[in-house]
């Protein structure tokens, strides 16, 4: 039972630290939100009286637009009586109120979304007008709530580390076969602007169809998966170390990636690319999450249930005895090269579509996020142990860490300094254990 | 259990280890959480959030820095990031102001093209955008005002500076371009109209006998210098669009012993290039002003905020700085 539970730790003990961790951030950004939706409107509409003249005042969000809707419904109910309802900026506002000054028309109080209740012109009515100095100015009341845990926030961090944290999975098969592959950097970009370049020049640009940008994405995803062959059989055929395989083939995806897109970035392409990246059809949830969530139950599988998934482990624990047993160590090492540029492709689709165009300068850098997401989840670089699961919480510890500092106005500096602490605690955690 | 066989097989210090780490990382976050934030809840009247293009450019820092001072003097609480002219970093960082629900958000573009969707986010829950330096003109974004140096009105500048120094004598004069960017254009259009009203005036002519790509920078603006002295031997002058495509042509200038003959305009106005005016190594250059941007910043977003108009486009003067600017610069000393 007790060494049940120690293992259970050990294997899982990242997921304790991103529970704390979540735990902490909650802590630190609890603080003053204020309500939205319908309970706002019956904070504002209980705070005004039957028989006063207000002035009702939103943004253009769609949030507003419904709140000024419901907000009006519920005072004429009340007996209020609504001079008008602005929606727009603070420009608008400013506008309305001066009109209704230079009309003499009395005015008791204004009644504000929340949006509009943090314009300035609302600070201080009497001061910006003086002749309004009486006019009371009515916002959705605060209360406190930690911003890390809203529901938008979460999506949020899932969806920011979708992309880094579909690469990790092929990263995760190649360093448990005991290589690296720092070409996912690269690959990522590459795929970027293929997929914008094939859209452009052969889907049709902006008028693209459903099956064209299906193509042209499948396209992109499988000719980064011939990056990712060539990788493999080098490593395996020549027996170079991958670490100079995939960093020459860096250095190589990456300038074919600014030939291709010469240097630009690429953006004809049609609305509905973006579905992909940011569209979210499951109750709510990002697609490129779906997704995400997704590999990782194949992934699982696939590292778990099947003899590919035994191979791996087999190959990165023991060479030798691998090899002596019959295993098929050239093809499994290859796979893994392979699923690793096929999904960096995949990912750089996913941008592509996240920020509905394609650019050369995309993926910098990420190469060492997902070696570290890996590295965090409990994968070791020597080879022969490492979990997807794991892999998936320490994308996950990053994208928390990285936006609990965002929450938490660290500035961009500081933000490195942890980040890569966090990184070798995790290296520190991995060589105690053994 | 097949699915045990790759993993550690020891599991001793297991314990020790993890919590050592979870202490350790929840320290260092605490650390920095608690000596870098001024409370979670942003200044009394709100947050300014900001992400640069990078903060490696002492010209975007600069921004920065200033955008701060006034933000605090203002009663605002800025957040300056660097974007590290990533832009699915930028990205991500504009959706964590607009979850943290800042009231303000200033962004130098990654990519003019690739941010309008992320702007689009910001202007979908009603948090105003102001761009700075880089200007993102597609109207499906909507921005509250752009801020950028007057690079026209500069390019004017340089070309009367010419005048000065070769109004008397006339002569050929070589424009180290770049024509990837939008502000140099300008620079450019100002200097050669400047300089085209002088020639219509009778008297010696200013001749632009041609117009190459300096790249911008050090080396491609050496080569591109050498390349015009090749071709027009008794070239008198050279207007070069930035500072280092500058100091590459006078070094140029300097292996072919013709630093005497020729006069170099710069632009920008960053240290080395102060320095190299006040050494006499170029004539002059006229100046961009990053403090004036960040102030003038959190000035219209005050504005906006309080309903008064803002126009769309705030251009900065530049400022021409000669030899004896340079000589009474206390930064310089």
């Amino acid at each position: 039972m007790k060494t049940q539970r120690s293992r259970f730790l050990t294997d899982y003990g990242m997921v304790v630290v991103l529970l704390l961790l979540c735990v902490f951030f909650s802590v630190v950004t609890y603080t003053e939100q204020s309500a939205t939706g319908v309970a706002a409107v019956g904070q504002v509409a209980g705070a005004i009286r039957a028989g006063e003249r207000v002035l009702v005042v939103g943004g253009q969000t769609t949030g507003d637009v419904a709140f000024l809707a419901e907000l009006e419904r519920q005072l004429r109910a009340g007996g209020v009586e609504v001079m008008e309802v602005v929606s727009g900026g603070p420009r608008e506002a400013r506008k309305t109120l001066e009109r209704a000054m230079s009309e003499g028309k009395e005015l008791d109080g204004v009644a504000c979304s929340e949006l509009a209740g943090r314009w300035l012109i609302f600070e201080n009515v009497g001061q910006a007008f003086p002749g309004l100095s009486g006019v009371r100015v009515v916002k959705p009341q605060r209360s406190r709530f930690p911003s890390f845990l809203k529901a938008d926030n979460l999506l949020n961090i899932a969806n920011q580390i979708a992309v880094i944290a579909i690469v990790a999975i092929g990263m995760t098969m190649v360093i448990v076969a005991g290589g690296i592959d720092l070409s996912v950097g690269s690959l990522i970009a590459l795929s970027a602007v293929l997929v914008s370049v094939l859209i452009r020049d052969y889907g049709g640009g902006a008028e693209a169809g459903t099956w064209q940008l299906v193509g042209c994405s499948l396209v992109a995803v499988l000719l980064c998966g011939c990056f990712g062959g060539f990788s493999g059989l080098m490593v395996t055929r020549f027996d170079i170390p991958p670490f100079i395989v995939t960093l020459g083939m860096m250095l190589v995806g990456s300038g074919l990636a600014y030939l291709l897109a010469d240097g630009q970035s690429i953006s004809a392409m049609p609305d509905a690319f973006v579905w992909l990246g940011r569209g979210a059809d499951l109750v709510g949830l990002p697609n490129a999450v779906v997704l995400m969530f997704g590999l990782y139950g194949v992934a699982h599988v696939v590292m778990n249930h099947t003899q590919l998934g035994r191979y791996l482990y087999a190959v990165g624990g023991n060479r030798e005895a691998a090899i002596l047993s019959g295993i098929p160590l050239k093809r499994v090492v290859l796979v893994t090269y392979l699923a690793s540029a096929l999904l960096a492709g995949l990912g750089g689709v996913i941008m592509a579509s996240q920020l509905k165009s394609g650019s050369p300068t995309y993926g910098t850098m990420y190469e060492l996020y997902v070696i570290a997401a890996v590295v965090v989840g409990g994968s070791s670089l020597s080879g022969g142990k490492g979990r997807m699961f794991g892999t998936l919480i320490g994308a996950l510890t990053i994208a928390v860490i990285q936006n609990g500092m965002n929450l938490t106005n660290v500035e961009s500096y500081t933000q490195k300094v942890v980040l890569g602490l966090v990184i070798l605690g995790a290296v520190l955690l991995d060589k105690v254990r053994k | 259990m097949e699915m045990d066989k790759g993993r550690g097989l020891s599991y001793n210090g297991g314990m020790k280890g993890f919590f050592g780490w979870t202490l350790g990382v929840l320290a260092a976050v605490t650390l920095v959480s608690c000596g870098e934030k001024g409370g979670s809840e942003g200044g009394a009247r709100g947050t300014i959030a900001v992400s640069l293009l990078t903060l490696e450019n002492p010209f975007f820092k600069i921004i920065g820095d200033h955008l701060a001072a006034e933000a605090k003097a203002q009663g605002f609480e800025a957040l300056i990031v660097s974007a590290d002219k990533d832009m699915a970093k930028q990205g991500n960082q504009v959706k964590d102001f607009i979850v943290k629900g800042v009231d303000a958000i200033v962004l130098s573009p990654c990519d003019p093209k690739s941010v309008v969707p992320v702007i689009q986010e910001a202007n979908a829950a009603g948090i105003p955008v102001f761009t700075v330096d880089i200007p993102c003109p597609d109207p499906e974004a909507k921005i509250v005002t752009q801020i950028a140096t007057d690079n026209y009105g500069g390019g004017r500048e340089a070309g009367m500076a010419m005048i000065e120094v070769l109004g008397k004598s006339g002569g050929k004069v070589a424009i180290l371009h770049l024509k990837q960017a939008q502000s140099c254009i300008l620079r450019v259009k100002g200097f050669r109209e400047v300089i085209d009203a002088f020639n219509v005036k009778g008297g010696p002519k200013i001749e632009l006998v041609m117009e190459i790509d300096g790249g911008g920078a050090r080396d491609i603006g050496y080569r591109a210098a050498e390349d015009a002295l090749q071709a027009h031997p008794d070239l008198r002058g050279i207007f070069a669009i930035n500072d280092p495509s500058a100091l590459g042509a006078r070094a140029a200038l300097e292996k072919a012993n013709k630093a005497d003959q020729i006069a170099i305009i710069g632009f920008d106005g960053m240290k080395e290039g102060k320095v190299a005016i006040k050494e006499g190594k170029m004539y002059a250059d006229p100046i961009q002003f990053p403090d004036r941007m960040g102030v003038e910043i959190v000035k219209a977003f005050v504005k906006w905020s309080l309903g008064e108009e803002v126009a769309p486009e705030i251009l900065i003067p530049t400022q021409l700085y000669r030899k004896a600017d340079g000589e009474k610069d206390p930064d310089l000393k």
